[in-house]
């Protein structure tokens, strides 16, 4: 997946428009990550790409760019 | 992990029973705007769920649920022998909750009666130490009880749990088969407790008996962690269970989860290949009841029972500890499923039952069984 499709990705999880959502978005500027978009973003890593996060993941992820970098570190994204 | 198999007893019947206030989560006034309560609604499934009042616990739902199941099943109270209560919700620290249930559905001083602190896993945990208590040829009959009030440990303020948690109770009686077969129950059993602090209620325990934080009497959940904590153990369950029994899943009628949420259950769903058809989902109605809510969705899940066989069932229990289990076990056709609603002011059966059961302990008579299907 380009970084492109990365943040279309991201963009489509949070139902927000595509243009919205760059690598330095943070996770208050996106109104649906919320406690209840954690678990959206859980389950499309699964389901998309078989990604289960670790709790630190999880607790970690403070903005769109950590987003990115679990896709990166799991092979997932190609720059 | 522990895979275990028994020799199989029969389940006679199961009773389910929830407090008679029904709150709607979409009408209710919470502490939360319209759109926060649709958006959990719509995500966790939960539109409507039982909630009990100050003045039930875990033993009236348990015990209303028992006497219409030894009613309708014709056990009178000198023939149980063992009595197994479930539940993270006692009436108190001590005496057990088992005696409680004891006294008031009068059974004999030789019946063997204990607790289990167990909460979303204490199902197959339950039906596993029946199973193996049954296998003592001197113990016939057992009665397993499960049955928890989360309503009344969660914040009404914290959106993660207060509109999620319904409350439940249920009774399920188990005999021995005396004619020769082959059949066997099958049970996986695990435990993390690394995630001992995921789902917790850190105060009032003896670890810290008054807390200064009045917060602490309430449950903390970190949903993130038990979502990931399903999402890496029920499926891997699920394949255990399938292996150790020899079945394939095609031979398993239903696949009856704890319901925890509709999303994570129909992720799980949908991860593991199962068809929705074969799980039933009672969360829309009765809200997350721990782990009574599996034996809850035998009841009032809408199970088709064929006539000519028994069911196969695969139950799932995962949850607080982190503890996590499944019982493969068969549900014959004459099985009993009935459900209760409390209705009375002392949360006791309706007086013609009462009656009724009284007047058969003191004739020592069993009455057939009632074929009441869902």
């Amino acid at each position: 997946m380009t970084r492109i499709e990365a943040l279309k990705w991201i963009a489509d999880i949070f139902e927000e428009p595509a243009d919205r959502i760059t690598p330095d978005t943070p996770r208050s500027d996106i109104q649906a990550w919320d406690s209840l978009g954690v678990l959206t973003l859980m389950a499309d890593f699964d389901q998309t790409f078989g990604i289960i996060l670790s709790d630190e993941e999880i607790q970690c992820m403070k903005g769109v760019n950590d987003i990115l970098e679990i896709l990166r570190t799991n092979g997932k994204l190609s720059e | 992990m522990a895979i275990t198999k028994t020799k199989a007893p029969e389940i006679r019947g199961i009773v389910s029973s929830v407090p008679p206030r029904r709150v709607d989560n979409l009408t209710e006034k919470t502490a939360f705007d319209a759109q926060e309560v649709e958006k959990v609604v719509r995500l966790a499934g939960v539109k409507t769920r039982h909630v009990a009042d100050e003045s039930i616990c875990s033993t009236d739902l348990c015990i209303a649920a028992s006497r219409r199941l030894m009613n309708s099943i014709g056990w009178t109270p000198d023939s149980v022998d063992a009595l197994i209560f479930v539940t993270q919700t006692p009436d108190y620290f001590l005496p057990s909750s088992c005696c409680i249930a004891h006294r008031a559905l009068d059974l004999r001083d030789s019946c063997a009666a204990f607790d289990v602190g167990l909460g979303c896993s204490g199902y197959p945990y339950g039906l596993w130490l029946a199973g193996s208590i049954l296998q003592n040829p001197g113990i016939r009959r057992v009665l397993l009880l499960h049955g928890e009030t989360p309503t009344r440990f969660s914040d009404p303020s914290d959106r993660t749990v207060a509109l999620l948690f319904g409350d439940a109770g249920s009774a399920t009686a188990i005999e021995s088969i005396e004619v020769p077969h082959n059949r066997e129950w099958t049970f996986c059993m695990q435990t993390d407790g690394t995630g001992f602090r995921d789902l917790i209620i850190e105060g009032g325990g003896f670890r810290e008996r008054v807390p200064k934080d009045q917060r602490k009497h309430f449950v903390s959940m970190k949903g993130p962690n038990i979502f990931n904590f399903t999402l890496k153990r029920v499926p891997t369950l699920i394949e255990d269970a399938m292996s150790a029994s020899g079945l394939s899943k095609e031979q398993i009628d239903y696949f009856i989860f704890h319901q925890s949420n509709q999303f994570i259950m129909r992720h799980l769903a949908k991860k593991t290949g199962l068809p929705e058809e074969k799980i039933p989902l009672v969360i829309s109605e009765f809200g997350s009841a721990g782990g009574p809510s599996v034996p809850l969705t035998i009841t009032q899940g809408g199970l088709s029972r064929p006539k000519d066989r028994p069911l196969q069932l695969l139950l799932l229990g995962y949850g607080v500890g982190l503890s996590w289990g499944s019982a493969l076990v068969h549900l014959g056709s004459e099985a009993v499923l009935d459900h209760v609603i409390l209705d009375g002011p002392d949360h006791q059966p309706r007086e013609t039952e009462r009656a009724e059961l009284s007047s058969r302990i003191l004739k020592n008579e069993s009455r057939p069984n009632k074929h009441s299907k869902v």
